[in-house]
């Protein structure tokens, strides 16, 4: 067993199994597509990114000309619609999710392979009419679409029918991307697996799938209505044409509400697997945070209303919306608690993945907590289209959706190049993007609690009070400043990923001391997985590994019978399942 | 709920000794605001709680059970029921508190007095117009008077806006094709800001107002003076008080001739002073004189000069009396006698300023046309 190498960098792997560009755009392998999805959605979010920082520096200061009116509405736009179609939505299943479930199942690859490969290819095609709407005149309504602003050609610009079919089919893409997981999981689990020993981010992505695969198609057909709208003129939501722009704001948020579960439930999988490794202990209460990740996709589904409670929408209709939004809080804050709980007389590693889950803990908890002013009725009135909102939903989709990716890409990236990066800058990386986090969005929360609307280019002019545009002025450029803190730290992340890729250390099989099946198989992984499909135990009982000097990582103690091998346990012998 | 009544009654006392801005909300000038503050300040302490308690923990545990040399993890219990259960039923039961006391104030904030004084408000790109029982007309400043409810009844020419008034923690979206309503009782004289909240286009962020919060006599006279000031100015002064229109135009006409959603005033005028004919987007030229300036107030829908877009500009028929609609033409007529800044915005004089200017001749007012 010992005499096995962990390190496979130069010998066969999924990496240099075989060769040339051809056998990574139309591969098979899980691992491969993967990490063409890694590589894709990094370039989008350095692009995303960079129309942030543009934005932040025309807001640094009232009366700024850097950007015109209808540039720095084309500019969020593209940060809003690049930022949640092409980065956050895709970034934990399609990318870590693609590398990380098949090998966590033991299996050789997902149930479908070519429909993989077609998810990928349908989201660079997508990405392309993203870009191709900025040719046809631009888009400046918002990643919202709302009508009848997008319908009407005299107010959006010309770039929204691409855009509309870009999103369309991200949607398809993002619809077979679940399907495929949630086959997977029923049908290629390993001897022992049991439902109730999958480990956690398994949990998380078949929640998510579901959601996936239920909601997306109301996306598609709302754009589809809207493109209808656009081009042939057909009356559904302008109510110049006898239509109905509410109607639109429900089907949208009747997809886009269960979207914001699509994007934190999986970086609340990534964080289960990150608190307990790092922690060197047993999750505690699996079965607490399995039932939540599946509460919250069921509940999610039916809390759209409260982006709609100053619509126009009915009392009533605003009233229920508010209850049951509050029911989604109560799983989110058992997984907080248990997380620490987790933590508990653990034994913890503060390297950068584990300093990403505590911050992720951290920011979680601010914006699931503002989220409660914004469920409540009476205080959503004030604070609706605030930049408080802005703050809230980048608490809860920057600093907790993505820090969670962030995270498990460092947590996994041993795995996938089979280099370890330099710990140290990794930490003082994670560090610098949290700090400059939360500089960038705290001050948001009070902006917008002040009053301040979202989507403003400017705030000042002939009608604006002095004293309120002194105030904004504090807040904003407080939070300018924080964004190009949070950016050095990306770029030193950036920087030492990169670093690492050609000079990092070769990475053990098992760095951290995880115990689900992707930490026993080689780093990185060959290109079949494993041989055979081997047989799990219980993938958060730590005791069974030590730490192996020579190999720089963990191994299983040689005392220990492995799973399936010993007497332990008849559902490791795959007696009983 | 008696209690909670009481605690939020003394919030509203206490808001009233509190005049300016706190930390997280704007001044309090409506009746609401205080039940609105009282839900935001009690959220926000459990909020403030928890968050102390999770971040405590964690960096209690970060501390003491940070992996050294040797020291392994702890084998403790991997579930228990009891807590667990614990820590989700004391959740579950903040939040329906929570959520009572956002839906009460909610209601209060959505039934309005029978008796209010109602103002009619249309949202058009990018600009607001209130138009008062009285016919007193007025873009961008709402007058309202104190201690008095107020129902506007709101709808929109083209795309969703959002009227929101901070002060007072009132705020609802502008529909087209359907009207909305939201009221309010001011509890203070001032003036606050109004903004529009929901994203729509270009001049999204310049669709800005104030709100004049007057006492019950000094609002009549704001109201007669909103209604007659214009009358009783001279002729001779009547572009001057054309200035004071023009910031309904502003969004989309500029008068240094720097380009816009339409043709700049500066543009007009140089046709206008020589008599020209403009090309028009049908195809046909047309002769800028004083009626072409009052049919394309009125009714611009008439025709579009050659390179903008049609349908862009409001229809403004039944919006201006003859008074103010020849102030606008006279204002576009003698232009170059117009003071303008360095961003290109003409000098605004208040009436009384203009008035001085006149001296004290009596005014000939009379439809041109």
């Amino acid at each position: 067993m010992t005499s096995i190498p962990s390190n496979t960098l130069h010998t066969d792997n999924y990496l240099n199994h075989t060769r040339g560009f051809m056998s990574w755009a139309f591969t098979l392998d899980h691992k491969r597509i993967g990490v063409m999805y890694l590589v894709s959605v990094l370039v989008a979010f350095f692009f995303g990114g960079m129309a942030a920082l543009a934005l932040r520096t025309h807001l640094i200061a009232p009366g700024t000309e850097m950007l015109s009116e209808d540039a720095y509405n084309q500019m969020f736009t593209l940060h809003g619609a690049i930022m949640v179609f092409l980065v956050i939505i895709p970034s934990v299943p399609a990318a870590l999710g693609n590398f990380v479930l098949p090998i966590m199942l033991g299996a050789k690859d997902v149930a479908f392979p070519r429909l993989n490969l077609f998810s990928y290819h349908l989201w660079v095609i997508g990405a392309i009419f993203f870009l191709m709407s900025l040719f046809t005149g631009g888009l400046d309504t918002g990643w919202t679409f709302y009508t009848p602003y997008s319908t009407d050609t005299a107010s959006a610009m010309g770039g929204v029918i691409p855009a509309l079919t870009g999103a369309f089919i991200l949607g398809f893409s993002s619809i077979f991307t679940g399907m495929n997981f949630i086959v997977t999981i029923h049908r290629l689990r390993p001897p022992g697996m049991t439902w109730f020993r999958m480990p956690l981010f398994l949990w998380a992505l078949y929640a998510t799938a579901v959601i996936q695969v239920l909601a997306t198609p109301v996306l598609g057909i709302t754009l589809m209505l809207l493109i209808v709208e656009r081009a042939f003129g057909i009356g559904i939501f302008d109510p110049a044409l006898g239509g109905d722009p509410v109607l639109y704001q429900h089907f949208f948020w009747f997809y886009s509400h269960p979207a914001v579960y699509i994007m934190i439930l999986p970086a609340m999988g990534i964080i289960s697997e990150l608190v307990s490794v790092h922690s060197h202990k047993h999750i505690f209460g699996y079965r607490f945070i399995a039932f939540s990740s599946i509460a919250i996709a069921i509940f999610g589904f039916l809390v759209w209303g409260h982006h709609m409670f100053v619509s126009g929408q009915s009392a009533l209709l605003n009233v229920i919306f508010s209850a049951i939004t509050f029911s989604v809080s109560i799983p989110s804050a058992i997984k907080v608690f248990n997380w620490l709980a987790t933590m508990y007389k653990g034994s913890i590693s503060l390297n950068a993945p584990m300093l990403y889950a505590l911050s992720f803990i951290f920011i979680f908890t601010i914006g699931g907590l503002t989220g409660l002013h914004l469920g409540t009725l009476a205080t959503d009135v004030h604070l609706h289209d605030t930049y408080f909102v802005v703050a809230h939903f980048h608490y809860v989709m920057m600093g907790s959706a993505l820090f969670a990716m962030i995270g498990g890409m460092h947590h996994w990236w041993p795995k996938i190049t089979g280099r370890m990066y330099h710990e140290l800058t990794s930490q003082i990386g994670a560090i610098t993007v949290f700090i400059g986090f939360n500089l960038t969005f705290f001050p948001q929360f009070m902006l917008g609690s002040q009053g301040m609307p979202r989507r403003y280019h400017d705030y000042t002019g002939d009608m604006w009070l002095p004293e309120t545009v002194e105030l904004f002025h504090t807040y904003h450029f407080w939070s300018t400043i924080g964004s190009y803190v949070m950016a050095a730290g990306f770029f030193l992340t950036a920087g030492y990923l990169v670093h690492s890729i050609f000079r990092g250390k070769l990475a053990p099989a098992n760095p951290w001391g995880g115990r689900s099946l992707e930490w026993q198989c080689t780093s990185p992984p060959p290109h079949d997985n494993f041989a055979k499909q081997p047989t799990v135990g219980d993938c958060y009982d730590f005791s069974v590994l030590r730490w192996d000097e020579a190999e720089q990582g963990y191994t299983w103690r040689e005392d220990v019978p492995r799973p399936g091998e010993g007497d332990r346990d008849p559902y490791e012998k795959g007696e009983l399942e | 709920m008696s209690v909670l009544d009481t605690i939020s009654i003394s919030s509203l006392a206490a808001a009233d000794a509190l005049p300016g801005r706190g930390f997280w909300m704007p001044e309090r000038a409506s009746t609401v605001a205080g039940d609105v503050d009282f839900a935001f300040n009690l959220i926000t302490w459990i909020s403030v709680f928890f968050f102390v308690l999770i971040v405590a923990v964690m960096a209690i545990f970060i501390v003491k059970y940070r992996r050294t040399n040797g020291r392994e993890a702890e084998q403790t219990v991997t579930h228990h029921t009891a807590l667990e259960l614990t820590w989700t039923i004391i959740p579950l039961i903040l939040v329906i508190i929570i959520f009572y006391v956002g839906m009460v104030g909610y209601l209060d904030l959505r039934t309005s007095p029978v008796d209010a004084y109602e103002v009619r408000v249309t949202g058009q790109k990018w600009f607001w117009t209130f138009e008062h029982p009285s016919g007193c007309i007025e873009v961008d400043v709402l007058r309202v008077p104190v201690n008095r409810p107020v129902r506007l009844v709101m709808g929109s020419d083209d795309v969703i806006h959002s009227l929101f008034i901070p002060a007072f923690r009132v705020k609802q979206d502008v529909v087209p094709g359907r009207y909305t309503t939201l009221w309010f009782e001011a509890t203070r004289t001032g003036t606050f800001d109004l903004f529009c909240t929901e994203y729509c286009g270009t001049g999204h962020a310049q669709m800005v107002g104030h709100v004049i919060v007057y006492d019950e006599d000094e609002f009549d006279d704001a109201l007669r003076e909103c209604r007659e000031w214009i009358e009783d100015i001279d002729d001779a002064q009547l572009h001057l008080a054309g200035a004071n229109l023009f910031n309904r135009c502003q969004a989309c006409h500029s008068l240094d001739g720097s380009p816009g959603i339409g043709p700049s005033f500066l543009e007009t005028h140089e046709y206008f002073h020589d008599r020209r004919e403009r090309d028009m987007i049908d195809g046909t030229r047309a002769l800028v004189d004083e009626n072409y300036l009052r049919q394309s107030i009125l009714n611009p829908r008439w025709n579009t000069v050659a390179g903008y877009q049609p349908g862009q500009m409001p229809v403004f028929q039944g919006q201006l009396s003859e008074r103010q609609l020849r102030s606008l033409i006279e204002f576009i007529k003698r232009l170059d006698e117009i003071e303008l800044d360095d961003r290109g915005r003409p000098q605004v004089l208040s009436p009384d300023q203009i008035r001085e200017l006149g001296g004290d001749s009596p005014n000939d007012a009379g439809a041109e046309q």
